[in-house]
């Protein structure tokens, strides 16, 4: 038997759904349940499973913005989900058990900092939520965070753009042929935190051979480089070759060979739709995989379906590798000129669409780069609704150990903006106090 | 009349219960070497003037099989495995398995067939073996499988037994259902011929009352039906005293119970009148199986527990160095310090306060020293009932529902049964600061509970409408349903019929009256966007309980 154990906060939420024939559904874990349960993996003596707390508003609050309030816009279930993940992170924290898996939903690595619904199932992002408690609780700093989802992580990449001591690696199906369209590889975060982004976009028919190139050449060294204290995995499940919602090639064995090579302390289940001939084999791989026992005997009944890589995505992988080992190796000189070329104040808008809810936001997010902190953060936002209601807040986000100018300017800019009286809704986050106020 | 025997460590207990009241009880030593000579002893103790033949019901928990696993006296089974894929289970298992090819998945759909020549081949090298296991993964969704592989092993091994895994379990957890298998085919010759022993003993008494033997779970099985599945006999010890508190004291609210004897004291929780089953089920040797079994925490506290200082501090337990001095032994243990404390009113007080002056400080009086002894042996009983509270809050559920409005588990009650109940019962209640109870009869409420429990047995139905079918694995049976039609409710109604047809299979035909509903599951299966079926999971058993509350004559507290 093997020396490292493993913490499982398994909860499948059996009585949740976005709606009854919505991919996120009660039975979306029901038979990944069944294999766990029929393996016995919950009664090996280096598995220990453990009961999902219920996470507090204020936990979600910490990192998320709820136009009107978050508390109108999620369910106890994602408070539960969330919870679970803390649960995780908590076990491992405490050195009760060596890595976490937190196998729980509704997922959240779609969830930004602004919230005005559901977006690609997600409300609140379960990941955020635990890197800030840890931050808030434990005293945590730098940490990784590699989403593995086929969907771009752009929740959790929105949340973390402008933290330089957050690696966010998102390996994902290209943007141009899948939602949610972002993960380009010039995302790379905002210049204060140039580089802390990577996005690594990958063809459609990408098999296990692609996945371990690009993680044996690029990613295990980039955290090598970064040396996180702690590797947090979103491991989303739908890279699978048989996942109905999207067209990569990936199996079982592929999805526990990173596990295995990426020695995450913490996983918490993203995605992942093919819930009855994947998830079950992915799932029973991965926690075998963290818990360092035998996973070469899981394989998919009908592996012989799973395609082959083509020459053509081979050369393609083989080129994008090349190009961001450039881009990484040059990452200091390249945030220099990206400091330099934005000045006091970097912006930008975007357009953020909401697939599960029906709304179109416009986002105006500015930035003060200061030389004493990460600089303190405004975001203007409007959320047009499908049904026809418009909402607007003004919000500034004042950072952990933010400097006083920073903090008095970020008060003052929403008071300002208060006066000014363009927007229903004002807040101020301030993450050195942990408190979100309505002005 | 109802009789009942309870081969316990020390001693094998007797009693006749007759219109729920204790009629005759006897007690003698167990003898180890040859189990059936105590037991035999007990039984003439009891029956001494009474008509045999006035006996309904003869209901036996025994030692046999707990003592050939711990003795390591049990057979070597053969163990073949369809294992698909998922967990290498080689260093897993009590033995080495034969991996075989073919397999079920989580839906019952076969996605490989069993090879009859790898079968042979396997049969060919363990020539010669006894029994034999077969069990494949997800056997209970699908039995088929399993019992084809048992068919060609009967005819190529012809061993005397084969355990199926799907039968000794219907529940999802292959790991457990292989343990079980595993030690049914291994425990199998040795519970048979104690079994026939046994027949024959009490047929020469005049006994024609029909034989139960009790299981880990409370309930009891014919000893006819036992004999197929011997397994379920292990670890009745405790059973059978939960059980007597369930005649004695019937405790409706959260209540914690205390069994202790002379070595250990035995810790279960009850809810709703009934006690917390383990998850999952018993560990044999330190293997988990899928047999039903009483969630029962033992520490190494009694009243021989031994006291001594080690390192200036007063220990006590786990283990025993015989009888306490006040009883005629030659160590101090707890019931000197009860008896110094005033708390019983048995053995001798002079012997006992010599027991507790040799253990006592400087300075400390027998009195004093009596009481810190009392106060570390409590303090253990309690901190194990604190840990099993902690682990009853932090037990796993699946629903969003159960996390916001699950319910703080809290007892209400202790209640002690066992030789030194009435001595330190109270004392853990004090410390829990709850309310005590040591019903009437106490002494002997293990021999109670093997008199009065009930038969009891369960069954598992799944339907998936989706492939138009229904399991029940423990009856190995695979049936067509109506795939647009069929219903839970539907379902609940076969499990009904099934349910009796299993307890009329195992003699106990009358258990199935009292049945009740233990799980249920209902799932849509959706292609697309399109309910195309439902998969159904129904598990209903005969209730398991005691036939009577039973009274006893002597004062109790």
């Amino acid at each position: 038997m093997s020396g490292k154990s493993l913490g499982l906060v398994f909860f499948p939420a059996f009585d949740w759904a976005i709606t009854p024939a919505h991919p996120e559904r009660e039975e979306r874990l029901l038979y990944t349940r069944d294999q766990i349960v029929e393996e016995g993996l919950l009664d090996l003596p280096n598995i220990k499973e453990f009961r999902p707390r219920l996470a507090r508003l204020q936990d979600a609050e910490r990192v998320h913005i709820g136009v009107p309030g978050l508390a109108q816009l999620i369910t106890d279930a994602h408070l539960v989900s969330a919870g679970g993940a803390i649960t995780a992170a908590e076990a491992v924290m405490r050195r009760e058990v060596h890595s976490a898996f937190a196998l729980v939903r509704p997922p959240g690595h779609h969830a930004m900092r602004v919230v005005h619904g559901t977006r690609g199932f997600c409300t609140i992002n379960i990941e955020a939520v635990m890197v800030e408690y840890l931050r808030r609780h434990y005293g945590l700093n730098r940490v990784a965070v590699v989403d593995t989802d086929v969907h771009h992580g752009d929740g959790t990449q929105d949340v973390f753009y402008h933290d330089p001591d957050t690696l966010f690696i998102s390996l994902h199906q290209d943007g141009r042929t899948l939602y949610p369209g972002t993960g380009a590889m010039s995302e790379l975060g905002s210049p204060g935190a140039f580089g802390a982004t990577v996005n690594i976009p990958l063809p459609p028919g990408t098999t296990d051979q692609g996945l371990h190139v690009v993680l044996d050449q690029l990613v295990l060294p980039m955290l090598e480089d970064f040396k996180p204290d702690m590797i947090i995995n979103s491991a989303g499940q739908d890279n699978h070759y048989s996942d109905p919602l999207a067209n990569m090639a990936i199996t079982a064995q592929g999805y526990a060979r990173l596990t295995e090579k990426l020695g995450a302390d913490i996983a918490v289940l993203e995605g992942g739709y093919a819930i009855e001939d994947a998830l079950p084999y992915v799932n029973t791989g991965i926690i075998l995989a963290m818990a360092g026992l035998d996973y070469s005997r899981v394989v998919e009944p009908d592996i012989a379906r799973c395609p082959r890589q083509s020459e053509t995505n081979t050369r393609y992988i083989a080129k994008l590798v090349a190009e961001w080992q450039d881009i990484w190796r040059r990452r200091d000189e390249l945030k220099r000129e990206a400091v330099a070329k934005a000045g006091d104040l970097w912006q930008r808008r975007r357009n953020i669409y909401y697939d599960d809810s029906g709304i179109q936001e416009q986002q105006q997010e500015t930035v003060r780069q200061c030389p004493f902190c990460q600089g303190y953060q405004t975001v203007a936002t409007q959320a047009d609704s499908r049904a026809g209601g418009s909402r607007s807040a003004f919000a500034a986000i004042i950072p952990r150990q933010s400097c006083g100018v920073c903090r008095r300017q970020a008060q003052a800019a929403v008071h300002n903006a208060k006066q000014d009286g363009r927007h229903d809704h004002y807040y101020l986050q301030d993450k050195e106090q942990d408190t979100l106020e309505e002005i | 009349m109802l009789l009942g025997i309870d081969v316990g460590g020390t001693f094998t207990d007797a009693v006749i219960i007759a219109d729920g009241r204790i009629m005759a009880s006897g007690k003698t030593p167990t003898t180890h070497s040859a189990l059936l000579n105590g037991i035999v002893t007990a039984l003439d103790k009891v029956l001494a003037g009474l008509d045999a033949s006035r006996i309904k019901r003869v209901a036996l928990s025994t030692t046999i099989v707990t003592n050939a696993l711990i003795e390591g006296t049990t057979d070597k089974a053969a163990l073949l495995l369809m294992a698909g894929p998922g967990l290498n289970l080689t260093g897993l298992v009590p033995a080495s398995p034969y991996f075989l090819s073919g397999y079920t998945d989580h839906r019952g759909r076969e996605q490989a067939a069993p090879d009859r020549t790898e079968v042979a081949a396997a049969c060919r090298e363990l020539s010669g073996t006894a029994v034999a296991a077969v069990a494949g993964k997800f056997a209970v969704r699908n039995p088929l499988q399993e019992q084809l592989v048992a068919g060609w092993v009967a005819e190529e091994l012809n061993p005397a037994c084969i355990s199926l895994g799907a039968q000794v379990s219907g529940s999802l957890n292959y790991l457990r259902r292989i343990n079980s298998a595993y030690y049914n085919a291994a425990v199998w010759r040795i519970f048979s011929r104690f079994a026939a022993a046994m027949e024959t003993a009490l047929t020469e008494r005049g006994l024609i009352a029909p034989v139960y033997i009790l299981k880990a779970d409370g309930g009891t099985l014919p000893l006819a039906a036992a004999k197929a599945r011997p397994v379920e006999a292990v670890f009745t010890g405790p059973a059978a005293s939960v059980l007597g508190i369930m005649a004695l004291a019937a405790p409706a609210g959260p209540a914690v119970s205390l069994d202790i004897g002379g070595t250990t004291t035995d810790i279960a929780l009850w809810q709703h009148g009934v006690p917390l089953l383990a998850p999952g089920g018993a560990a044999v040797n330190g293997y988990p199986t899928a047999i039903r079994s009483f969630w029962l925490r033992s520490v190494g506290i009694g009243g021989d527990s031994y006291v001594r200082r080690e390192n200036g501090s007063l220990a006590v337990g786990p283990m025993r160095r015989g009888p306490a001095m006040s009883n005629g032994g030659t160590e101090p243990a707890v019931a000197d310090a009860l008896r110094v404390a005033g708390l019983i009113d048995y053995g001798n007080p002079a012997l006992a306060r010599q027991a507790m002056a040799s253990v006592a400080a400087d300075g400390q009086t027998p009195e004093d020293a009596a009481w810190a002894t009392l106060r570390v042996a409590t303090g253990v009983v309690s901190r194990t009932i604190r840990a099993m509270l902690t682990e009853q809050a932090e037990k796993p559920v699946y629903k969003v529902e159960d996390i916001i409005a699950g319910e703080v588990y809290q007892p209400e009650l202790v209640i002690g049964v066992g030789g030194a109940a009435l001595g330190l019962a109270p004392l853990v209640a004090e410390q829990l600061e709850l309310p005590w109870q040591v019903p009437p009869g106490y002494m002997v409420a293990n021999a109670v509970g093997a008199a009065s429990a009930r038969s009891t047995t369960e069954i598992t139905l799944r339907a998936d409408t989706a492939q138009g079918f229904y399991t029940v694995p423990e009856l190995g049976i695979k049936r067509p349903v109506d795939k647009k039609n069929f219903t839970l409710q539907q379902a609940w109604a076969a499990a009904a019929v099934h349910l009796g047809e299993r307890a009329a299979a195992g003699g106990m035909a009358e258990a199935a009256a009292h049945s009740e509903r233990i799980y249920e599951e209902e799932f849509n299966v959706i292609r697309g966007f399109t309910t195309i079926g439902k998969i159904m999971t129904c598990r209903l058993q005969a209730t398991p309980g005691v036939l009577m509350p039973v009274r006893v004559r002597e004062a109790g507290v």
